[in-house]
């Protein structure tokens, strides 16, 4: 499964095998990192294990290896984040900001077909910019807010007319 | 001991004017001697490690401190309601404000510090210099008054010998102060001092002294009892600045021969004697590559980094600043101080010291502190807590001991380490690299250290940003369970039964 992140405003692509374990065998030094029941990860370099620590905070990932600290934001692929109601992602057709904040790019119009993970949006909240992306392929059938405007958690931003 | 006095009793009950680390810091003291707490806090602060610390604890307020933790009627009208017979308030704030020590005195509640008199002295920093000349405390070559017309400046500025540096009387923080490399600069630069004086302080009086070049900033620890007792608690050395604050202090410092230490030593308990200050003090001083010293303050409060001297001398500061509040003669330990070992402190602040120190403001995440021999941690924070805006970004502070200036350096490094902050920018791994710099370990210590080598520092993250992403995809593909794909931040709550076990007393059936 391939997982996007954005960091220092550069979308980063990396893919996990498995949802145990990442490896980059393409480097000099191929990086090979676990997680351990319990969530824990740990970063094998030779005979040494290290720990890393890592968390989840909606649309942002925050990492730590050997006192390095790096803050990705995600594309947001999951319309459930802390903003959003449990009912959002009963309905793959409207597309929610996960926070409230601001709309600073309409990536799509009216009448637009989609692709499965197209980015749709950028809203800005808590001064960081968060690209909503598309859940499944469909077309857009209602654009509810325009680029400047303030949006909340409860219209949609997007609303979806699902292929098929 | 044959006369015949009151003994003195310790207070039941004190109210710390403070928030973050420092009252989190006076509150340990206080329960250390038995003492119960009142805390004040405002709306932001509602869930922070402080408020939950303390006995009592009282709302006063909206974020912004002027509405708040500066508002001296609202804390004072607590420590009435509450019947907390003293205030101790910490540093920053209200805490070198002569206003609130005399608000204190006029309403019959002991003031943990020094009177408002001496405070209003060493506020002013041209009132502060005459009297310790008089004292006979060297001082920087310079005005011993407030200069008026320009010729004066000028007079005393070719007498020092150029670079001279005009300084606000109601000074600090770097506020109307301006360095003058030549004669042509004098004038304009006595004018913008004067205007930047007015509007920061209300107050256009400056003064011109010698600018010293490549100095270190030395300080000593002071301490007075109301019985006529004063010492001197040795060094600290604090030049590892950034944008005029201190970022890493030691004692000893390497700078400072014995023999030199008994001169500064006897010069701060000078000041100290000339102002007739009573209790925790700090008397600041300039040392120049020659080994010439100068007088530059007196800062009338515990000190941010006063655990280093905790350290090396084996004392407890803050709890002896509330014995002889309360009105007990200075404690053995520190009549007969000494030094033992070495002892290092690091600030850790919220900032992003990789772009310009910018403040960082987010929630703590994760939060995991250091332990081991040798290390303490004086923290204002949790896992959870949340770093706006409204407060000075200091997060932590991180001190060690170590037998001898090597092994506290190495100690600090591996602490810092250890170290854990996620959700946040902060500054441990700069930290980490500026105790490990080889011109730090070898003592080259100056005021432009952070300058000098430290101009264009990035943390080098790009080392680990495959495995950074790996982890990251990794804990985003386990962790989506919990509610909002947060539920990694389950796995690493710490708990510590010291911060969130609410106040105790030993020897009290509660």
């Amino acid at each position: 499964m391939i997982y996007e992140f954005i960091h220092k405003g550069e979308t980063k692509a990396v893919e996990l095998k498995d949802n145990r374990s990442a490896t980059f065998p393409g480097t000099d030094k191929p990086v090979q990192i676990e997680i351990m029941p319990g969530g824990r990860l740990f970063h094998r370099n030779g005979d040494a294990t290290r720990e890393i620590f890592a968390v989840v905070d909606g649309a942002k990932t925050y990492v730590d290896i050997d006192g390095l600290l790096f803050e990705f934001a995600t594309p947001t692929q999951d319309v459930s984040g802390p903003g959003g109601a449990a009912g959002h992602m009963a309905d793959p057709s409207k597309v929610f900001a996960p926070m409230p904040g601001k709309v600073v790019k309409l990536m799509v119009k009216e009448g637009d077909k989609v692709a499965p993970k197209q980015h749709l949006v950028i809203v800005e909240a808590m001064k960081m910019e968060n690209i909503i992306v598309a859940h499944g392929a469909g077309t857009v059938k209602k654009v509810n807010f325009t680029e400047g405007q303030q949006c909340d958690t409860e219209t949609p931003i997007i609303e979806l007319e699902p292929a098929e | 001991m044959g006369e015949r006095i009151n003994m003195p009793k310790l207070f039941d009950k004190v109210l710390v004017a403070n928030r973050g680390e420092i009252a989190v810091r006076v509150i340990r003291a206080c329960r250390t001697l038995g003492i119960k707490t009142v805390t004040i806090y405002s709306t932001a602060d509602r869930y922070a490690a402080h408020t939950l610390m303390g006995d009592e604890a009282y709302e006063i307020g909206p974020p912004p401190p002027l509405e708040s933790y500066l508002c001296i009627e609202k804390i004072i009208d607590v420590a009435k309601r509450s019947g907390a017979q003293a205030i101790h308030p910490g540093y920053g704030f209200l805490s070198e404000n002569p206003a609130f020590s005399q608000a204190c005195r006029d309403n019959g509640i002991v003031f943990i510090g020094p009177s408002p008199e001496a405070i209003k002295l060493m506020g002013n920093k041209v009132e502060s210099r005459v009297k310790m000349a008089g004292a006979g405390v060297p001082l920087i070559p310079g005005m011993k008054a407030a200069g008026n017309h320009i010729d004066e400046f000028a007079k005393v500025a070719s007498e020092a010998g150029y670079p001279v540096l005009i300084k606000a009387a109601a000074g600090g923080g770097g506020k109307g102060m301006r360095v003058v490399q030549k004669p042509e600069e004098l004038q304009t630069a006595v004018e913008g001092a004067r205007r930047e004086a007015k509007s920061a302080f209300g107050d256009d009086t400056v003064y011109l002294e010698k600018y010293i070049i490549n100095p270190r900033h030395i300080e000593f620890q002071v301490l007075a009892d109301q019985h006529g007792t004063a010492v001197h608690l040795f060094e600290r050395e604090c030049s590892i600045q950034r944008r005029h604050q201190k970022i890493v202090e030691e004692t000893p410092s390497t700078a400072v021969t014995p023999e030199l230490r008994k001169q500064m030593g006897e010069a701060a308990v000078a000041v100290v004697k000339a102002a007739n200050y009573v209790n925790a003090g700090t008397v600041e001083f300039l040392l120049d590559p020659t080994g010439k010293f100068y007088f530059l303050e007196m800062n009338t409060r515990l000190q941010v980094e006063h655990p280093i001297t905790e350290l090396v001398v084996g004392v407890d500061l803050a709890a002896e600043q509330i014995r002889i509040a309360s009105g007990f003669p200075m404690s053995e330990p520190f009549r007969n101080a000494s030094q033992r070992g070495h002892a290092i402190e690091c600030r850790i602040y919220a900032e992003d010291a990789g772009n310009n120190f910018m403040p960082s403001i987010g929630k703590i995440l994760l939060y995991r502190e250091p332990t081991g021999p040798g290390v303490r941690v004086d923290s204002g924070i949790m896992q959870g807590s949340e770093v706006g805006i409204d407060y000075d970004p200091i997060l932590a502070k991180l001190i060690v001991w170590g037998e001898n200036r090597d092994h506290a350096r190495a100690r600090m490094i591996r602490a810092l380490q250890e170290y854990k902050i996620l959700g946040i920018r902060h500054s441990i791994k700069y930290l980490a690299e500026i105790v490990a710099h080889p011109k730090f370990a070898s003592g080259e210590t100056y005021t432009d250290f952070i300058p000098r080598n430290f101009a264009d520092w990035n943390d080098g993250a790009e080392l680990h940003l495959e495995a950074a992403l790996a982890a990251a995809a990794l804990v985003n593909a386990n962790g989506k369970g919990g509610a909002g794909g947060s539920g990694q931040n389950a796995e690493h709550i710490s708990y510590n039964p010291w911060l969130t076990s609410g106040a105790w007393r030993i020897g009290e059936a509660q």
